[in-house]
């Protein structure tokens, strides 16, 4: 008879020791070509799982993830969708020779980016699928049900590809990963090399589910 | 073999059945007549102890819950474009005979390949609604004779064998030649073609001498061929009119069913499809699938087609639906040996149509450069199905934070000092200039009545945050977020 649990950290432990194929990290994954977006992740972002990346601050630099993540997957030769919840992609600001193998899906609503993501996540032909919700209505955006994000993380996790969710404020539930960016870019960057831009960004990891379980499993 | 029949036993039965939800797995007669004089016609399996000829009271008592139906002549109609597109696919020679059966000259056809393809058709058929039953021989009336006793699909490769067991009902004897042949002990179509046709036509007449050349199969006729379809369209109306997705998607999966026989009948693929709602105020809802992968891929086009039902909200009922499907000739081509294409191509497609359906053909694709500096220009392709190693480093290296956009930008009211904006105020976005960088002048189109010139700044807020700005004629609006 297992002793009944007595706070969450037990219960996590519990869970971790009966079903430790839960608890390992995902292999694989997507380098995001952004220094400190790869370390915080442990290479990259995890293939079969949601990591959402936190513009908490204007000018954060979540767009020049975004510049970077093309250029990595296609260095990769790697397919790379982005759901483009509020039509904010500048094609222009990217090199042409990355855009070829990105398929640009340009919402007018959340809802609209949601239906889209949880067919391109199953598809199985992507590496990375980036769901860009800045900009959106925060009030629609707070209104989707928490299970369209449990259906879209079963979906992930069915399958290889890396899923990023961007937004302004914590909104994915249980998400596996949550890293802010609150360090804001300033005029000063914008004769840099995109590089050194990306070099720059400091990210700060809030929630690592995965990791703390492991740490907890021992 | 060089004729086949296709028939639909109980094809009105049949065809009211696809075309009504509600029907399907459900005892349900057809029945003929009004009131007391009412009698069933025919009758589905589920119908236990009913059978055709038998009163709708009597019927009503032997099956309870039975369902009592008057036939559809719209939905026969459509159930037997259905059979005709069918039957365009084995041979573009059809007649067609009557409602739920059609005549196909296979003259000139390859046998090994048509009757897999026959097989087929049945089992396709079948799934769409249709139970049909396919017979080849060497004469229409020889293949029609083996669709009666096909199951679903039987070829007549020696007549004689073939015809020697059926019953002389087969070769329709008139009233009085019947009792005259089963005086002389003759019951079987081989029976009769065992005496010589000069004697039956010596003791029968001229009508013996037809029926004796029924009972042999021999009779040949010219067939009353028909076009095969040359649009492909489909429509129906409601009554009453429909509320949920349900019954429309029905509706449409059966319209699916019968274009796509259409085009493959004829040869052809479809690159588009258009569905218009007729809804109940007599306005209506239409929208126009550009279908990445042209096919005749029935799920995949309902799976176009569900996406996009989903997202409908419309004012009022839907009284109608229509479908289109615009013609294309299939795509033929053999990748590079050294293509990495996708792992899932058919999926990939599909998916690509299903988010176009949602969010409409022109919003989803691969963004490629305008030549032109015009801000904000370009022009979303067709994604490549390869993706090709990176040509070399640009020629200029991107620089500085990445531009995310406004779309439409943000107008706003721009205070300058000494020329430079040093207070943003009266729109989204409202602050003390901290710094700026401009400007960057560019104009083009001053041949063309939409030339266009802008001022580009970029600015950054006391509060934080990095914007781009333009200026055209006097009038600010903030382009999008350095981020």
């Amino acid at each position: 008879m297992v002793p009944p649990v007595q706070t969450v950290s037990a219960l996590r432990l519990l869970l971790a020791a009966r079903f430790p194929e839960r608890a390992r990290r995902p292999c694989g994954g997507v380098s995001a070509a952004v220094r400190s977006i790869d370390d915080a992740l442990g290479g990259g972002l995890p293939a079969g799982r949601l990591t959402e990346l936190v513009s908490a601050v204007p000018s954060g630099g979540g767009q020049t993830v975004v510049a970077k993540l093309l250029e990595a997957t296609q260095a990769a030769r790697q397919r790379m969708a982005l759901i483009d919840g509020a039509d904010g992609f500048a094609p222009e600001a990217v090199p042409a020779g990355v855009l070829r193998h990105l398929v640009w899906v340009r919402c007018r609503a959340p809802e609209q980016a949601f239906a889209a993501a949880d067919i391109l996540v199953r598809d199985g032909n992507y590496a990375a699928v980036v769901l860009d919700l800045r900009g959106c209505a925060e009030r629609a955006l707070r209104r989707t049900p928490s299970s369209v994000w449990y259906r879209l993380q079963r979906a992930a996790e069915g399958g290889s590809v890396a899923v990023l969710v961007q937004t302004t404020s914590p909104l994915v539930p249980a998400v596996p990963w949550r890293l802010v960016l609150d360090t804001p870019l300033s005029l000063a960057d914008a004769g840099a090399p995109r590089e050194a831009v990306a070099d720059r960004l400091d990210v700060r990891t809030e929630r690592s589910h995965a990791q703390a379980t492991e740490s907890m499993a021992g | 073999m060089n004729y086949a029949v296709l028939v639909v036993p109980d094809f009105a039965l049949h065809a009211l059945r696809r075309s009504n939800p509600g029907l399907c797995g459900r005892a349900v007669a057809l029945v003929a007549g009004d009131g007391r004089k009412a009698r069933v016609a025919e009758a589905s399996p589920e119908a236990r102890g009913v059978a055709p000829g038998l009163a709708a009271t009597l019927a009503m008592s032997r099956c309870p819950g039975i369902i009592l139906r008057q036939r559809d002549p719209g939905a026969e109609v459509e159930a037997h474009r259905v059979l005709l597109a069918a039957a365009f696919t084995l041979s573009p020679r059809v007649e067609s005979t009557r409602g739920g059966c059609c005549t196909v000259d296979l003259q000139g056809a390859d046998p090994a390949r048509t009757e897999p393809l026959m097989r087929l058709l049945a089992v396709e058929l079948a799934g769409a609604g249709l139970p049909v039953r396919v017979g080849a021989g060497a004469t229409p009336l020889l293949a029609s004779y083996a669709a009666r006793c096909a199951e679903p699909v039987l070829v007549v490769r020696d007549p004689g064998d073939f015809l020697a067991p059926l019953p002389l009902a087969f070769a329709d004897p008139g009233p009085g030649q019947e009792d005259i042949l089963t005086g002389w002990g003759i019951g079987t179509l081989g029976g009769l073609t065992a005496i010589p046709k000069a004697e039956v036509g010596r003791r029968l007449g001229a009508e013996g001498a037809l029926l004796w050349e029924r009972a042999a199969g021999e009779t040949t006729r010219v067939l009353r061929l028909v076009e095969p379809a040359r649009s492909f369209s489909a429509e129906w109306a409601y009554e009453p009119p429909v509320e949920s997705i349900e019954p429309l998607f029905f509706k449409l999966r059966r319209f699916a069913e019968r274009i796509a026989l259409e085009l493959r009948g004829a040869g052809f693929v479809a690159e588009k499809l258009s569905l218009t709602l007729l809804l109940e105020d007599e306005t209506d809802h239409r929208r126009e699938f550009r279908l990445p992968e042209p096919g005749a891929d029935v799920e995949g086009w309902l799976r176009v087609l569900n996406s996009h039902l989903g997202t409908v909200r419309t004012d009022a009922r839907v009284a109608g639906v229509r479908l289109v499907a615009a013609p294309a000739r299939p795509q033929e081509k053999q990748d590079g040996l050294f293509d990495t294409g996708l792992r899932d191509p058919a999926s990939f497609w599909e998916n690509i149509a299903r988010i176009a359906a949602i969010v409409g053909d022109d919003r989803v694709g691969t963004p490629a450069p305008v030549d032109t500096h015009r801000p904000d220009a370009f022009v979303l392709e067709r994604t490549a199905e390869a993706v090709a190693p990176q040509a070399g480093a640009p020629v200029h290296p991107p620089c500085g934070p990445t531009l995310r956009r406004f779309r439409p930008p943000w107008p706003v009211r721009v205070v300058c000092d000494a020329g430079s904006p040093a207070l943003l105020e009266g729109g989204r976005l409202e602050g003390r200039v901290r710094a700026a960088l401009g400007p960057w002048r560019s104009a083009g189109d001053w041949w063309k009545p939409q030339a266009w010139a802008f001022e580009t700044w970029q600015v950054e807020l006391a509060g934080g945050g990095v914007y781009q700005l333009a200026c055209a004629d006097g009038a600010w609006r903030v382009e999008g977020m350095l981020d």
